[in-house]
């Protein structure tokens, strides 16, 4: 049995730090990541590029510890990157040589048969939307194709966890949207574990249903996605009729209760809240249109987060 | 996996596919893994194709192509110097020929191995090597292969030319072979050892720059500098130790090393012969340049990410 099947936690971080110089990039991280399709999010310069350079044993840490799929990235690192693939935010790729050659030889430093690299190039780059274009020298690709190309040499000796560093940087809408809807099939279609890193959160959104957020080094929050943007919603109750007289009639029931243009918005804290209102509407005789959790994207999710850390450093500020 | 067409589902006779029918869909990969070892040797194979311009535009083959020309053509005079005047051209030997070749491999070394390295850097590649299951180290040693078989082939393949060519222009082809044998060792020495000490001192300095322009003027420049400068500090210092600054100059280590493993006394005319050193220091200056070479190397490459 490997340390793959044996470890609980796909990826686990213990006070991993890491500076340039003065200039700290990861401040003490613990985080503990399940296997699922994971969101690495942050600003530019938050870390995230930093970790997955740890992660795959590019950098070393300053101090703490992590492993990767089981596997300590400081005392077996080798034995790790057999299990992945990984993409980096850079070009990365050799300008004179064709795609098919390049893939097949990164398949064969991962240690598979030549014939088989071959093959397996060819069937990966097709899979990742580059067929005939594959017997092009690389210099003559757009942005997007790179990009293809990239995902397809991450992938190619079929890892179990493959590291995504900005996949859509650089690309035209619709370009992205092919980019993201490849990575959605390499998880779901194909089973391997992505961790996609991004300072864009639609990205993620769309893509990963686990979410790692960094904020200067620092883990900001982590967590499910649906936990995230819907956790702490509020009810969105949509009526025909008096909106401001079931407002009231809400609040004189002790519910925070408030006007949200022809919306009532309403704090949610269990279930019963839905009930209430559906026994207002029956009591008023007002017909109930609507009632739903007020879903939050990532972005508000992102932006309270901000707020928060900008309060928190004021009260510091002022602390001092 | 391919699915063969069952020609027979019909009932009729079994013949042979004509066709098959590809799957092109991904599947998971559960063929053999054959770990370090085969991904070195990819990676050598790789290095030596892209040093040779192999897979490349036109322009990238020329340099190559001339060098080989250039290293082929001494032998090729000696040989045919040595047909027609026989025994009287005793002088042209194994000394002379890597006398002529160690200079065409400087040149070679300085072109090859910044295709080898600064291409890598430049083009930010190293992370997909690194990130993969292959060290650091590994990546240098198979550079380090690379290019030593390459020069291996310039060092090594006009020597034995020059071996059959003194074979069949011998009066007596059998008796000059067996009476020889053991030229073809000194051969494979001289030659590896050459090889090795061009390659290492191209690479540490491909190491440090991306760019291939750069790296082979630098080479070319640092050869003939240092070896200009241990010949000026030989001729002016006359202390007993002044005849190892000989140590300095590419040439008179190639000539040292050819004339210690072949017994061929050297001239008296160069430094190397003036400097009359033992055989082992030219061979320890080998082994220890290759040896810091690789180490200054290898704390370059970590601190690549």
């Amino acid at each position: 049995m490997t340390a793959t099947s044996l470890s609980k936690w796909m990826v686990e971080t213990t006070n991993l730090r890491k500076s340039y110089g003065k200039v700290v990039a990861l401040e003490g991280l613990s985080v503990q990541i399940p296997r699922a399709a994971v969101g690495l999010l942050g600003a530019n310069g938050a870390g995230k590029s930093t970790l997955i350079k740890l992660l795959l044993g590019l950098q070393a840490p300053v101090s703490g510890d992590a492993t990767v799929l089981g596997f300590n990235v400081r005392t077996d690192p080798l034995q790790m990157r057999e299990h992945v693939g990984y993409m980096p935010e850079s070009d990365s790729l050799p300008l004179d040589v064709t795609a098919a050659d390049f893939v097949g030889h990164m398949a064969e430093i991962s240690g598979l048969p030549a014939r088989a690299a071959r093959l397996r190039a060819a069937e990966t780059l097709y899979q990742c939307g580059v067929d005939e274009e594959r017997y092009r020298l690389m210099r003559e690709f757009s942005t997007g194709m790179k990009q293809r190309v990239k995902l397809a040499q991450a992938i190619v000796h079929d890892p179990d966890l493959v590291f995504l560093d900005e996949p859509t940087n650089g690309m035209d809408p619709a370009g992205r949207d092919d980019m993201l809807r490849l990575i959605s099939r390499i998880h779901n279609d194909l089973g391997i574990t992505v961790i996609l890193s991004s300072h864009l959160l639609e990205d993620v959104e769309l893509v990963c249903d686990y979410v790692v957020m960094l904020e200067n080094g620092r883990l900001a929050m982590t967590g499910p996605l649906t936990s995230l943007v819907q956790g702490e919603g509020d009810v969105v109750v949509q009526i025909d009729g008096d909106v401001d007289r079931f407002v009231q009639a809400l609040q004189v029931r002790g519910l925070d209760a408030r006007r949200r243009e022809r919306d009532v918005l309403l704090a949610y804290h269990d279930e019963s809240v839905f009930d209430v209102v559906r026994d207002l509407s029956i009591d008023l005789d007002i017909l109930l249109r609507g009632l739903r959790r007020d879903t939050r994207t990532l972005e508000d999710v992102y932006l309270q987060r901000m707020s928060e850390q900008t309060v928190d450093e004021a009260a510091n500020v002022n602390a001092d | 996996m391919s699915t063969p067409i069952d020609q027979n589902l019909a009932g009729g006779p079994l013949r042979q596919p004509e066709a098959e029918i590809y799957d092109r869909g991904y599947r998971h990969y559960d063929g053999p893994r054959e770990g370090r070892r085969h991904a070195i040797q990819a990676l050598i194979i790789y290095s030596i194709k892209r040093g040779l311009g192999i897979k490349k535009r036109w322009t990238a083959k020329i340099i190559p192509i001339l060098i080989y020309a250039f290293a082929f053509f001494p032998v090729l005079i000696i040989i045919g110097i040595r047909a027609f005047v026989g025994e009287a051209a005793g002088g042209l030997n194994y000394l002379t020929l890597y006398r002529a070749i160690s200079v065409i491999m400087i040149v070679f070394a300085a072109a090859t191995a910044p295709e080898m390295l600064c291409d890598d850097r430049r083009q930010q590649v190293l992370p997909l090597y690194f990130s993969r299951a292959i060290s650091r180290a590994d990546y240098l040693l198979a550079k380090i292969g690379g290019l030593g078989i390459l020069m291996g082939t310039v060092a090594l393949l006009p020597a034995f030319i020059l071996f059959l060519g003194s074979t069949f222009l011998a009066k007596s082809p059998v008796t000059y072979f067996f009476d020889h044998i053991a030229d073809l060792v000194r051969i494979v020495a001289a030659g590896t050892l050459l090889a090795f000490l061009f390659a290492s001192i191209g690479l540490l300095i491909a190491g440090f720059t991306e760019r291939k322009s750069i790296a082979a003027a630098v080479y070319i420049g640092a050869v003939l500098l240092v070896a200009g400068f241990a010949g000026a500090l030989f001729n002016a210092i006359n202390a007993g130790w002044h005849r190892y600054f000989v140590l300095a100059d590419l040439n008179s280590v190639s000539d040292g090393i050819t004339s210690w493993i072949f017994g061929i006394p050297l001239d008296q005319d160069g430094i190397a012969g003036k400097a009359n050193l033992n055989g082992a220091w030219y061979l320890l200056t080998v082994a220890i340049v290759v040896v810091a070479c690789a180490a200054v190397m290898y704390r370059q490459y970590l601190r690549e990410e």
